[in-house]
């Protein structure tokens, strides 16, 4: 059973502001969602396969974005670098 | 008819349409590479052929949504692999497909710019994720489309929309490019009319791409130059587990048909069991929210994408832009990939998936030492409608059963029109072992060429 304070926490760590309305619906909706992912609890297996294999290329120094390119979609930019919230 | 001709008139049936399955179209984009191909500028595989494109899939310098808020205004500034492969191959890109925002859907009712409807009927979904894709390649809008399908979200929008939709192999189609959402499931793909199109689309995205870490290095087959094999003497499988509670015996029947009518071809279908796949839909959605809530961690609203106007500190900024940027599916896939990977619950539930993932991979592995291909329906029944389960995500999730399996066993599957309830298309897929999407053309091919389910809109 999972309640209201636990989504906020959730929510918290997701940084994702939820108002009042959005944490009831969602504790409900959870509740229904992970009664239902109960069913994986009765698996008993061994994880001995590597599933997925990465393939790695070598690392070698390409072009990459200009600078006025890298920019274009930042909602704010000042002197040509990213303008991040205030720290304190 | 030239090419610009032919772009011009899908302009224009674009522009009249009810459907809502573009989200952004490149009418000048579009006049201009016809032109070319009309000028003998373009050449290629896919000179002067018209193609829409899943706006979950980057195109430079066309805006690219995900049908969401939170990239209302994003445009890349590069071409995904495949985009880049379209290009080559001389064909026309005429516009980007409306979708559930992320991917994150069934029925393409998540989207920020709203709902594509079904061209069956207009009170119905065309399926989703790619529904708008499905739809204008249905309603001949395009002739041909990408989409993407990390739990069927190719299949599924081409079972409703009455078209074929292939979901490759995982590995056979690179993902540079795709806006990630469960990314070791999910993969480009084709959808089209007909076999041969999807075919002749599929030769041309797939093979290898080093900037995809998961992308294989395996020659690329001529799919079409040998679309017109030989299938009898093939070996078929059904798996009964595809049959289960909550299909509609309307599909149930025209899957058992089309199974008919490939053994009058001289196929040899079998009942057989797979009886892990009782785990598929948790397992699936386990996954998918964990890997998603990894995957959309990097929306902030610094680097790009939706920004709230305020003044506050970077916690505050952030939990606004994502509170306000993202839709509610979005936000629930999230919150229970977060809760799923947390201490204390990473054991229960994203392990659990893991194994149950490991568990249906060899099942598929044990049915393929026995079977060429497995045949089940695609959905369990037919376009539901808009509105209708909106409402409750779990009944949304739960209509996905048929199709998150092939996903979790990295497998292909197509899903090819096999029947009609009513006015409404039904769609069965053919499912191969990896690396083995040969197969399936072939039986789709000899089906499509001895049945009549092909209809235009």
């Amino acid at each position: 059973m999972i309640t209201k304070t636990d989504v906020e926490q959730i929510a918290r760590l997701a940084c994702i502001d939820l108002n009042e309305e959005d944490m009831q619906a969602f504790t409900m909706q959870f509740n229904a969602i992970l009664e239902y992912f109960e069913a994986l609890e009765d698996i008993e297996a061994e994880l001995t396969e590597q599933e997925e294999d990465n393939v790695l290329r070598a690392d070698e120094v390409t072009p990459s974005l200009t600078q006025q390119n890298a920019l274009a979609n930042a909602p704010k930019v000042e002197n040509g670098y990213f303008r991040g919230p205030r720290i304190l | 008819m030239s090419h610009r001709e032919h772009v011009e008139e899908l302009l224009n049936a674009i522009r009249r349409s009810k459907l809502n399955a573009f989200i952004t179209v490149d009418y000048e984009g579009a006049r201009q590479q016809a032109e070319g191909a009309d000028a003998g500028e373009l050449d290629g595989r896919l000179a002067g052929i018209p193609i829409a494109i899943k706006d979950a899939i980057s195109t430079k310098g066309l805006r690219t949504t995900c049908a969401s808020k939170m990239l209302e205004h994003y445009v890349p500034p590069y071409d995904a692999f495949v985009v880049k492969k379209l290009r080559e191959e001389g064909a026309v890109i005429i516009g980007k497909t409306n979708m559930d925002e992320f991917s994150m859907g069934t029925s393409t009712e998540t989207s920020f710019f709203g709902p594509s409807k079904n061209p069956w009927d207009l009170e119905r979904v065309p399926g989703g994720s790619s529904g708008g894709s499905a739809a204008a390649v249905a309603a001949q809008e395009t002739d041909l489309a990408l989409g993407s399908d990390t739990g069927g979200s190719i299949r599924c929008p081409a079972s409703f929309c009455g078209v074929v939709g292939l979901k490759p192999t995982y590995g056979r189609v690179s993902r540079n490019g795709l806006v990630s959402y469960g990314n070791s499931m999910e993969q480009i793909g084709p959808i089209a009319r007909t076999v041969e199109a999807c075919a002749a689309l599929f030769e041309v995205i797939a093979g290898y791409d080093p900037w995809d870490s998961t992308s294989r290095d395996a020659p690329v087959p001529q799919y079409v130059a040998k679309l017109r094999d030989e299938i009898a003497g093939l070996k078929v499988g059904v798996p009964r587990d595809f049959f289960g509670e909550g299909v509609d015996p309307v599909v149930e029947n025209a899957t058992w048909e089309a199974i008919a009518v490939l053994e009058s071809l001289g196929v040899h279908a079998k009942e057989t069991s797979m009886p892990n796949l009782k785990y598929a839909l948790s397992a699936y959605y386990v996954q998918a929210m964990s890997e998603a809530s990894s995957n959309l961690a990097r929306y902030s609203g610094i680097i790009y994408g939706h920004r709230v106007q305020k003044n506050h500190d970077w916690h505050t900024t952030f939990s606004e832009n994502r509170a306000s940027g993202f839709g509610n599916e979005v936000k629930r896939r999230i919150l229970l990939g977060t809760y799923a990977l947390s201490a204390g619950y990473y054991d229960k539930y994203y392990l659990k998936a893991r194994k149950a993932r490991a568990l249906i991979s060899r099942d598929f592995q044990r049915v393929f030492k026995q079977f060429d291909v497995l045949i089940a329906p695609t959905m369990p029944y037919a376009a539901f409608k808009i509105g209708e389960k909106i409402e409750d995500p779990l009944s949304l999730y739960k209509v996905d059963i048929n199709t998150v399996p092939i996903n979790l066993a990295n497998v292909p599957s197509l899903s090819v029109p096999c029947g009609r309830k009513g006015h409404l298309p039904i769609g069965m897929q053919i499912i191969g072992d990896q690396f083995n999407e040969q197969l399936l053309f072939n039986i789709a091919f000899q089906f499509e060429q001895n049945t009549n389910n092909r209809h235009a809109v």
